[in-house]
């Protein structure tokens, strides 16, 4: 079994003021909370640069009452993830190849507030007890706004100077300033809003997703390219490998249930869809229903009612009440689903 | 004078039998009559000649419209027909109705920015709200290769200057115009001063060298800023020179950081022989201007650049062979590498009928690049397969993401489908690959090879053109070929057996092929290695006397466990060589460390000093990009 340690460290804990479901609600909240449920997908198959679009791309919210997918704000065809101010949905933040796009006005009006060397952006994270401190994940590092995403300045410090490609940014939902980032080399850790990092989890490859569980704010999961799923009982201070999931392939990103402490579930291209129903201690691959040679690419839960969804590369979404045993189709045919985010209404 | 006869296409290639039907009705005299190489002494006449160019691409490409309706335009004729005030009625309706439906990206940018310039004086006001609109409401992406990022911000650069003064709510990104236009210009700086400092990141491109001569002359002709058309100017004669140096004849060959499965075979076959054509007029067009799709742009604007008289006649006046050694540098490289961008070093090694060029191999661009080759010179090289190479068949998830923000698995299969069909295909002619090494000594070749034989294809493919002559597997391992004039000796280092050569004719189905009559040379080993070496038929007096200089050349290798080689060149040069290590002359390791950005007859830079020196005869040009001079000399 692989595992690393890092360092210990003194940090100050606060109180979950508000947040993003996968970041920041406790189970015990759940039951009695509704959530807004979205996606940033790509409808772009075959699409290449320089064609007219013609599908939709973009942001996509969940009616309840119909269970359609109904598109809001831009239609770029390259987003890759969304992250919310916490305080004012209208404020939402997108990545893209082109960089960032911020809106102000719930998706009527964006602008894209990179500088011309912070593009290809790969994720967007806020921090719940600093709103206005955002994080924005590049392939050659990562910047960071304090100003609700109107400029970005680079916080690298710590970071390699090769193998920061960033992939995924999450904020502990427990501390102000405290982030993971999973890079080429590894998963890193801020404590003081990216003025410096430290690695946490040293990989031999691309670190995919990293998320924190919404039901023990001291577990967390991480995924890698070949270097296979990693999880974390001391707040991401510890990590151990999950021997149960296979490692040979990429893993592309991994999710909690906000319903069931105890289920989880991956997506890989290469292993289709794998879940866990007692914490990670064992696993099973969920693939039978979906298309031969399942090539996931993304999985979410419905906090609302724990549903499964399972994006399949250029395929329709697929979903599953019964967290993977059987499947059915959803709508988004010729989708990949890059992002799946949940908002507690109550927020609003 | 080398003079051509009319080009009889004998090809069943589908484009262009299109192309050959589309066009039947139009004149096209650089296709239909003969042609000289012969330089143009007189300054005048090659003007003339210059513009008469320009004429017949415009009236091919209006004439193209003007047959049927010109409810079809595209962007370049409607600049065409802007620019000389024709049909401007026409014109309107056209850009209202493709402002309807507008593109998303570098490739549908730069073509309406040159349409709202050209445009700007004398379409509507409704046709030119319609494009103001569109830069209004109409995400744009930005690309993610170089050549993308230099459309984009050109056209963002023009547009914003344009419209000047506007808020970031008239804009499609919310910038304002002024933002905008800073974005564009720091982007295009930063470029430029990279590319004048360590070399270009696509070097030596057969088709998106168009990508990057387009957007230089709209800046040149159509910025405001007198230091940006300056530097314009500069870059555009940079590109130029170099590629008057190291065509033959007007055909690019060489190494490529990018081509395709055509060009690289079919040398003459790419958008770089239209600037061959257009700048220095040494080569023939094809029928239809086949090949040549975005030269119709750089014509709308061509008459407001000219190259000098010293780059002219570097590409047209070869009195001596040419040793060039220059630098220049891989694409950007996001993850799994310790460099952010390889240095390339590339041998140049041209003479009068044939040409041999390479790199060092390794990794460059990730899916269209081509390493090293010989190609020959012919009296038309319109459908000739005038080139032999060798290469691994490289597909690789895990260099894709090298290169491009991705998960592993999805993009080698992805790219067959966006106009790189051959990529993850075993008999694929197209590099590169981390497992190739490469040196080269004026026309001596060797290649080595230690292959992963967890590669999706550990083998070895070599390039055996359908137009060779006197081929024959000679007893002693040596292949014997005349490829024109030129004789060539080809030494695979493991058995090989023999694959027909295929096309791709369908860009996006990889599953759509043909053969061409030519045959690769598979050699299924992944400890390997590949002897080239080419002769001028004056050399000698037949094939039997050069098959008996080549096999008296001292030759030693082993292929266990690294591929090791020693071998006299038939210039008499001592060349050794061992995967992993550095290839040795005459008991001399080559220095690449030490080489200059440009070093040979007519282009020499020392890296990194942003001057480069353009010679030919007595004729000099001193390109300084830290002073923004343009300096003509006279040498001694």
């Amino acid at each position: 079994m692989r595992s690393f340690s890092s360092r210990n460290l003194i940090s100050l804990r606060r109180p979950l003021l508000a947040g993003l479901v996968g970041l920041t609600l406790a189970s015990s909240l759940l039951a009695a909370t509704a959530y807004d449920f979205f996606i940033c997908a790509n409808i772009n198959r075959n699409y290449v640069i320089g064609s007219t679009i013609v599908t939709t791309n973009g942001l996509f919210q969940r009616d309840a009452a119909t269970e359609e997918w109904h598109h809001f704000g831009y239609n770029d065809t390259t987003i890759s993830a969304v992250a919310v101010d916490p305080r004012d949905h209208d404020v939402i933040y997108t990545t893209t190849l082109n960089g960032i796009w911020v809106s102000y006005d719930g998706g009527d009006s964006w602008k894209m507030t990179n500088s011309w060397d912070m593009t290809e952006g790969r994720d967007v994270a806020v921090d719940p007890h600093a709103p206005d401190t955002v994080y924005f994940a590049l392939p050659d590092g990562i910047a960071v706004s304090t100003d609700r995403g109107q400029t970005w300045e680079r916080r690298e410090n710590g970071l390699p100077d090769r193998g920061k490609f960033t992939q995924t940014l999450a904020v502990d939902r427990t501390t102000e300033g405290r982030v993971f980032a999973g890079c080429e080399k590894g998963v890193f850790l801020t404590e003081n809003a990216g003025h410096s990092w430290r690695q946490v989890l040293p990989t031999e490859t691309q670190v995919n997703d990293v998320e924190q569980s919404p039901h023990n704010d001291q577990h967390w999961l991480a995924v890698t390219d070949t270097h296979g799923a990693w999880h974390s009982t001391d707040g991401g201070e510890t990590w151990m490998q999950i021997e149960a999931l296979p490692d040979q392939e990429a893993i592309y990103n991994v999710t909690f249930d906000p319903t069931d402490a105890a289920r989880l579930a991956i997506a890989s291209w290469a292993y289709g869809v794998w879940t866990s129903e007692d914490g990670g201690k064992t696993w099973l691959e969920r693939n039978a229903g979906l298309p031969d040679n399942a090539r996931a690419w993304r999985v979410g839960v419905d906090p609302n009612t724990g549903r499964l969804y399972a994006s399949i590369f250029q395929e329709t979404l697929f979903y599953s009440d019964d967290f993977g045993r059987t499947w059915e189709p959803d709508a988004l045919e010729g989708s990949l689903v890059n992002a799946f985010l949940s908002l507690p209404r109550a927020q609003r | 004078m080398k003079s051509l006869n009319y080009f009889r296409p004998t090809s069943s290639l589908r484009l262009w039998v299109v192309l050959a039907v589309t066009t039947s009705a139009l004149a096209q005299p650089a296709f239909e009559e003969p042609f000289s190489r012969e330089p143009v002494e007189a300054l005048d006449v090659r003007r003339a000649e210059y513009m008469d160019r320009i004429q017949q691409m415009q009236d091919w490409r209006i004439g193209l419209y003007a047959e049927k309706n010109y409810t079809t335009m595209d962007n370049s004729a409607l600049s065409m027909l802007l620019i000389r005030g024709e049909k401007i009625e026409e014109c309107n309706q056209r850009v209202i109705e493709l402002m309807q439906s507008p593109g998303t990206g570098p490739f549908w940018m730069f073509p309406i920015a040159m349409v709202a310039y050209a445009g700007r004086d004398n379409l509507s006001a409704e046709a030119r709200q319609s494009i103001r609109d569109a830069w209004r409401t109409t995400r744009q992406l930005r690309g993610d290769t170089e050549n993308h990022w230099v459309m984009y911000h050109t056209a963002m650069y023009l547009m914003a200057q344009l419209y000047p003064d506007e808020p970031g709510s008239e804009w499609w990104n919310g910038l304002s115009s002024d933002e905008n236009r800073v974005e564009g210009r720091d982007w295009l700086l930063d470029w430029m001063n990279i590319t004048t400092t360590i070399g270009q990141g696509e070097y030596n491109a057969t088709h998106y060298i168009g990508e990057y001569a387009i957007p230089l002359l709209m800046l040149k002709v159509w910025s405001d800023d007198p230091a940006m058309r300056q530097r314009a100017t500069i870059v555009l004669d940079w590109i130029f020179a170099e590629l008057a140096t190291v065509t033959l004849d007007g055909v690019l060959r060489g190494p490529n950081s990018r081509t395709d499965d055509y060009s690289v075979v079919e040398r003459w076959y790419a958008l770089s022989t239209y600037f061959s054509w257009q700048l220095f007029g040494n080569v023939p067009a094809g029928e239809g201007f086949r090949g040549w799709g975005w030269g119709s742009y750089f014509a709308v604007l061509a008459e407001h650049y000219q190259v000098p008289n010293v780059i002219y006649r570097i590409a047209t006046d070869r009195q001596d062979d040419i040793l060039q050694h220059d630098r220049a540098r891989s694409r950007r490289i996001w993850r799994y590498s310790d460099e952010h961008m390889r240095p390339i070093y590339k041998t140049q090694y041209l003479r009068e009928n044939y040409a041999v060029g390479s790199h060092q191999g390794g990794l460059s661009d990730p899916i269209q690049s081509h390493v090293w080759d010989v190609t020959w010179n012919v009296d038309d090289p319109r459908g000739v397969h005038n080139t032999m190479f060798s290469l691994h068949p490289h597909s690789s998830g895990r260099v894709q993401q090298m290169f491009f923000c991705t998960f592993p698995e999805p993009m080698p299969p992805g790219v067959t489908f966006e106009g790189k069909p051959s990529y993850n295909s075993a008999n694929k002619l197209l590099g590169c690959s981390p497992y190739e090494q490469v040196m080269q000594d004026l026309d001596t070749i060797i290649a080595l090879y230690d292959i992963d034989p967890a590669e999706d294809f550990p083998q070895v493919n070599g390039f055996f053109s359908k137009d060779l002559a006197e081929v024959e597997e000679h007893a002693s391992g040596w292949i014997f070929a005349r490829g024109g004039t030129t004789y060539l000796a080809y030494r695979p280092l493991a058995a090989y057996t023999w694959e027909p050569h295929i096309r791709y004719p369908n860009g996006r189905d990889p599953t759509i092929t043909e053969e061409t009559g030519g045959r690769v040379l598979v050699s299924p080993h992944v400890k390997n290695g590949t002897i080239l070496q080419a002769a001028d038929g004056d050399e000698f007096a037949n094939m039997a006397a050069f098959q008996a200089a080549i096999l008296a050349l001292p030759l030693e290798y082993s292929l266990d466990p690294r591929p090791t080689i020693r071998f006299t060149s038939l210039r008499g040069r001592d060349l050794e060589m061992t995967y992993g290590g550095t290839p040795i002359v005459d008991g001399e390791p080559i220095n690449y460390a030490g080489w200059k950005l440009f070093e040979g007859p007519h282009m020499n830079s020392e890296l990194n000093s942003r001057v480069l020196t353009i010679t030919h005869g007595q004729l000099g040009r001193v390109l300084d990009y830290n002073t923004l001079s343009i300096t003509d000399i006279v040498m001694p």
